[in-house]
């Protein structure tokens, strides 16, 4: 019996001591690759292409920072412009496809009306129209049209890009908001539309909110359309920018980490923001359709 | 005012619709017309005359094409149920977690924050036959001397844009499920426990059918954009060594951009845009079904 008890509790303890383990391995290989280029970004390009490897870094400076927006000729590329672009590029057309967004999906949750799922499947479906094979036709209506490497080209396509997502995300904040509220709303005498704005949009503002930073995610990050409709420091963004690190055979790669760490940190920051959001508004409807 | 109501949602959805078919259904509706062309771009006349299904049957008979659509067939195979499986054990380590779950859960979506370009750019670094982590780290522990040729040899360079498109995956995969293990009543699985089924038995019918949703919605938004692997295999190969490690993906562009046939090239386009339909659908249903079945047992 005391045997019994006993061996019961070292499986336990086992189990959790695997668990503890698993948990750890699993994280640090999720850690490891971003923890492994921002320490790169701040050693010398010696030690990074030292043979055999060092693997305790002897200085750490931010020489590859200052290097950077040092500006071009002196070892930079014209980061500020790609920076200024992109943030330009995103944060416009998110604006814009939040707005339609809002719209659309308001439409969804709200109203039923014939054809709503194949109309739904449809406006996703244009979402999988993979970035390079649009950016052959783009290109070329874009080059006709004269808006090649302008932020206004590169807007309107981030828009259409984002558009599906951002109503499926939106249609599943409002859905959560119970209907009884803006009816109740508008038998104390609102009109559709303030009830809308003063009942349903308050309480989907958070989830209105994570959508408006998705989509800016998708467009700071995004790289098969930008690098074929982008051509100069008008229009890069910083996912193009990065391949100007790269030459024909070399890599500088310390310069590339920092500009990564560049990239990552608004990403970071503003994900860590949404997190409970997100996974709110792409599950909701998943138990009850 | 009879009619008004049901234009509604339409006027509500016309901007969204308008913004599509000016951006995407313009354009695509043109690449399909320029499909049947011997459009190049350096020869702007050729853009009026018309080949019939010529490209259609020059990519076809090409096996360079095919050995591009079945590699991408096979690495979304093998990334998708990998990226599953992954997801699902770490999501069920997390929910075990008594402390730190809020740590836990940002670590956990570390990944979803970099751009497809950045992973392709950080697992080609880190796989660098030369300088790259994974071989000093693999040298220094002496398991090898050599030097392995990660990006260079054909197999390894597969190999290595799997795990870059795994790791760049898997936390979405996480935090789906996770909200699903989350969001799912207690009752039924103690009530599995009292009618004595094993973990294994409890897991397989009763916590599995209520996750399956959120797995397929997950699959769902990955397959909306499978084509972020262009990105990473574009920055840690380019399709090399020889074209081994190229996709559809890649071969379009390179076809469209560096060879400048653009016909050529928006028909294969349609070859990746179809593939990329195939999936969204098949996981849309799949997520559909799913829920049915859940709606009728709980």
């Amino acid at each position: 019996m005391i045997d019994e008890n006993a061996s019961a509790r070292l499986t336990r303890r086992a189990l959790t001591f695997a668990h503890r383990v698993g948990l750890f391995l699993a994280m640090l290989v999720i850690c490891l690759p971003g923890i492994w280029i921002v320490l790169s970004s701040l050693r010398p390009t010696v030690e990074i292409m030292a043979k055999p490897p060092v693997w305790i870094p002897q200085e750490l400076s931010l020489d590859a920072y200052v290097a950077m927006f040092s500006g071009i000729g002196k070892g930079g590329i014209p980061v500020l412009d790609y920076f200024r672009n992109s943030l330009i590029i995103s944060v416009t057309s998110t604006v814009i496809a939040v707005a339609i967004g809002m719209a659309g999906g308001y439409a969804f949750a709200r109203y039923r009306f014939r054809g709503k799922s194949g109309m739904f499947l449809g406006l996703m479906l244009t979402r999988t129209v993979p970035g390079i094979a649009m950016s052959l036709p783009l290109f070329f209506v874009y080059a006709r049209l004269g808006i090649i490497d302008t932020h206004f080209g590169m807007i309107l396509a981030y828009v259409a890009l984002n558009i599906p997502f951002t109503i499926w995300l939106i249609d599943g904040f409002f859905r959560q908001v119970p209907k009884d509220l803006a009816e109740a709303a508008q038998i104390d005498g609102c009109t559709r539309w303030q009830a809308f704005w003063q009942v349903e949009f308050p309480l989907a503002r958070p989830g209105i909110a994570s959508a408006a930073i998705f989509a800016f995610l998708t467009c700071w990050n995004e790289f098969a359309l930008a690098s074929q409709l982008t051509r100069s420091v008008n229009s890069k963004t910083l996912p193009v920018g990065l391949l100007d690190y790269t030459a024909e055979f070399t890599i500088d790669w310390r310069g590339m980490c920092a500009l990564a760490v560049v990239m990552i940190i608004p990403a970071l920051t503003l994900t860590y923001i949404v997190q409970k959001h997100l996974v709110g508004g792409l599950t909701s409807g998943a138990v009850k359709g | 005012m009879k009619g008004f109501k049901p234009s509604a949602p339409i006027l509500l959805l016309l901007p969204a619709f308008v913004v599509l078919a000016a951006v995407v259904l313009v354009p695509l509706l043109l690449s399909l017309y320029s499909s049947f062309t011997p459009f190049r771009l350096t020869r702007p006349e050729t853009f009026f005359v018309l080949i019939g299904f010529r490209n259609y049957v020059s990519i076809l008979s090409n096996p360079d094409f095919w050995w591009a659509f079945g590699r991408t067939v096979l690495l979304l195979t093998i990334a998708l149920n990998l990226e599953m499986l992954l997801g699902l054990g770490l999501a069920m380590l997390v929910e075990k977690a008594t402390r730190g779950q809020r740590i836990l859960r940002t670590l956990m979506m570390f990944p979803m924050m970099f751009s497809p370009i950045l992973v392709g750019f950080q697992f080609k670094f880190m796989f660098n036959d030369n300088i790259g982590l994974v071989n000093n780290a693999l040298q220094s522990l002496g398991i090898t001397q050599n030097a392995i040729p990660w990006l260079i040899e054909s197999h390894l360079a597969f190999t290595a844009i799997t795990i870059a498109e795994v790791w760049s995956s898997t936390s979405i995969f996480a935090i789906l499920i996770l909200a699903g293990l989350l969001a799912m009543p207690k009752e039924p699985i103690e009530a599995a426990r009292v009618d004595g089924c094993t973990p294994w038995q409890t897991f397989r019918y009763v916590t599995w059918p209520f996750v399956m949703p959120f797995a397929y919605i997950a699959m769902t938004i990955r397959s909306l954009d499978v084509a972020r692997a262009y990105d990473i295999v574009k920055i840690m190969t380019d399709g090399g060594p020889a074209g081994r490690t190229e996709l559809l993906w890649t071969l379009v562009g390179r076809t469209a951009y560096s060879d400048a046939r653009m016909g050529l090239a928006n028909a294969m386009a349609y070859f990746s845009i179809l593939l990329s339909i195939a999936f969204t659908v098949y996981f849309y249903n799949k997520l559909a079904a799913a829920r049915a079945q859940i709606g009728a047992e709980w």
